[in-house]
């Protein structure tokens, strides 16, 4: 396997392997070796079905099942497996989402800078995205490198940050938005989990900012102050500096270490032409903070 | 005197010199004061000790004051200032800072997000102007954006796109953005949303701008989370570094700026700090869209 930087230190392209197929142990070390030293890596011309995304998914750990198909009866989801997350715009028979679909505004919350899963105890590791139909314009996920805004904070701040815990919630990002439609029997899936603002990355011990539009608040800190304090470390932690756009071909798969890094999807025309993303996820291991027990979601 | 007006920002913020605006002005200074407005939409003026009459007297050379009430959730009785002179410090009527937790600063926290003033009201402001009486070493700058040239730097997809949108401004958008969501009946109602245009033209110069807001809820016509996420979007683009510019405050600095054509923020600093400063806002002279009938 080869790869080539597109982004310093961050974002690298991986070329000369096919993962559709099973990977040796060597290559599969290969790519965690790649994760570690970027943090998001781009495999071209990757046709993969979605059984082989989930063999290629397992390499690195257990697959989780995504919220939303946890939250939506088996009837409504297009893609059956709960592991496979549908990020698309399509309506379970396959037709483009009206514009005030329900799951259509769920699914703006990804325009928001956040870490996949975070809104669990225990997070998740990898998110492996992988392209099946892209529009023609628009439509870029982008990435923001958590690290590197981490290293670029003054002292004063890291000292300030080092030890805060916060709130995250699928509720919160989603109410930025104006959206709070769950349904019921889903109380306890928007329950807050609790987080470290700062984490270390079991691997490198790199420290990065933990942050995601899941936040809700500080532990002991008032809810506004909270909040406008985490404004301002994410507008920090995504300057141009910080960040990459990926620009969808079709067969492009992306892994992104949500450990280390945030994302967003940008703006396309959603009700006239089709987006067909399906992600796979790696469960976390390890709380990054103390839960609450009677609160924590699972 | 003559005025003199040297870039700061070339062709957005403006650094006044030569002038006492303490003093009553003659109509030529106050028309060349207006024209740098037009010609800048901010503009920065040192060492002026202003009194609140004073800063009230030389406000008024723009029009009239616009009265405060329905801008904040601090009770009359709580008041550290006259009804005419907007406080923007942390200050409670002991002149000592808001304790963390105090209603009144979480409230005032949201002056930290993006907006423009009183644009939560029919008419909205013209004018602000901000004098900076006790300011702090450490943190505090306003920032300001430049909504004419983030207008300018938009494709043409989407100026077509937000021409004719209008949108919805309240302090309950902006402040539950922060969290702060429990409101009195009567503030719910004092806060009751209006509209906006989402380009607007300034009435001298005839240039468009973005009117952008915090205080923005939703678009008319639009599902609200994909108002707010295409908002959000707009916000970024008209808030790029390119766009601001950062005032450093020194003590009896007095900044004015043009709502109609900015935005602006303060950044954090430390609240256990004294930072007094003391707002008078030029009232607007008209909608930018009609209103819903109350």
């Amino acid at each position: 396997m080869k790869l080539t930087p597109l982004h310093d230190g961050f974002v690298a392209e991986a070329s000369e392997i096919d993962i559709s197929n099973p990977l040796s142990p060597a290559e599969v070390e290969a790519v965690e070796a790649g994760m570690d030293q970027y943090a998001v890596l781009v495999f071209r011309d990757q046709p993969l079905t979605d059984e082989q995304q989930c063999d290629f998914t397992r390499n690195f750990g257990e697959l989780e099942q995504t919220l939303i198909a946890q939250m939506t009866k088996g009837s409504e989801r297009r893609l059956q497996p709960m592991e496979m997350g549908d990020i698309s715009n399509l309506t379970a028979s396959g037709t483009l989402r009206a514009r005030d679909d329900s799951r259509r505004m769920y699914a703006l919350g990804n325009r928001l800078w956040h870490a996949d899963a975070s809104f669990r105890a225990t997070g998740a590791i990898y998110s492996l995205l992988s392209a099946r139909v892209v529009p023609s314009k628009g439509g870029n996920t982008e990435f923001a490198d958590m690290r590197a805004a981490y290293d670029a904070l003054d002292a004063q701040t890291k000292a300030l940050i080092e030890d805060l815990v916060t709130e995250h919630s699928i509720a919160f990002s989603r109410a930025q938005l104006g959206f709070d439609d769950y349904g019921s029997g889903n109380e306890d899936k928007v329950r807050p989990v609790r987080h470290s603002l700062v984490r270390t990355h079991p691997v490198t011990g790199r420290k990065s900012l933990y942050l995601s539009a899941h936040i809700g608040g500080i532990i002991g800190w008032p809810v506004p102050e909270a909040r406008a304090f985490i404004r301002d470390l994410t507008e920090h932690a995504t300057q141009p500096q910080f960040t990459h756009a990926h620009q969808w071909r079709v067969n492009d798969l992306v892994i992104w270490d949500n450990r280390t890094t945030m994302h967003r999807a940008r703006r396309y025309r959603d009700l006239e032409e089709v987006r067909d993303l399906r992600r796979t996820t790696i469960k976390g291991t390890t709380l990054t903070a103390a839960q609450v027990p009677a609160m924590a979601a699972e | 005197m003559t005025v003199t007006i040297t870039d700061l920002t070339p062709g957005f913020v403006g650094e006044v010199s030569g002038l006492d605006i303490t003093q009553p002005l003659t109509g030529a200074q106050v028309a060349a004061l207006e024209a740098g407005m037009d010609r800048y939409g901010v503009l920065v003026f040192h060492d002026q000790k202003f009194t609140d009459d004073q800063q009230k007297a030389f406000s008024r050379n723009f029009g009239p004051l616009e009265v405060t009430a329905g801008g904040n959730v601090t009770k009359p009785e709580q008041r550290r200032l006259e009804m005419d002179m907007a406080d923007v410090s942390n200050l409670g009527t002991d002149h000592k800072p808001l304790a963390r937790d105090d209603r009144r600063r979480l409230f005032n926290l949201g002056n930290q997000l993006w907006h423009s003033d009183s644009s939560f009201r029919a008419i909205p402001a013209k004018y602000s102007l901000l004098s900076g009486r006790i300011v702090v070493d450490r943190g505090g700058n306003t920032e300001f954006a430049d909504m004419r040239a983030a207008y300018d730097a938009l494709d043409d997809a989407t100026k077509a796109e937000i021409e004719d949108l209008v949108c919805e401004h309240s302090l309950i958008y902006s402040r539950g953005t922060l969290g702060f969501t429990e409101l009195s009946e009567e503030e719910k109602k004092m806060f009751t949303p209006v509209r906006q245009r989402l380009v607007r033209t300034h009435p001298v110069t005839g240039r468009k701008s973005i009117y952008l807001s915090s205080h923005i809820g939703t678009i008319i016509g639009w599902p609200m989370p994909e108002a707010r996420a295409f908002i959000r979007d707009l916000t970024e683009h008209a808030t790029q570094p390119r766009f601001c510019y950062a005032h450093k405050w020194r003590q009896f600095d007095l900044v004015m700026w043009d709502n109609r054509v900015t935005m602006h923020r303060v950044r954090r600093f430390d609240e256990t700090m004294v930072r007094d400063m003391r707002r008078t806002t030029v009232a607007g002279e008209s909608v930018t869209v009609e209103q819903l009938a109350a």
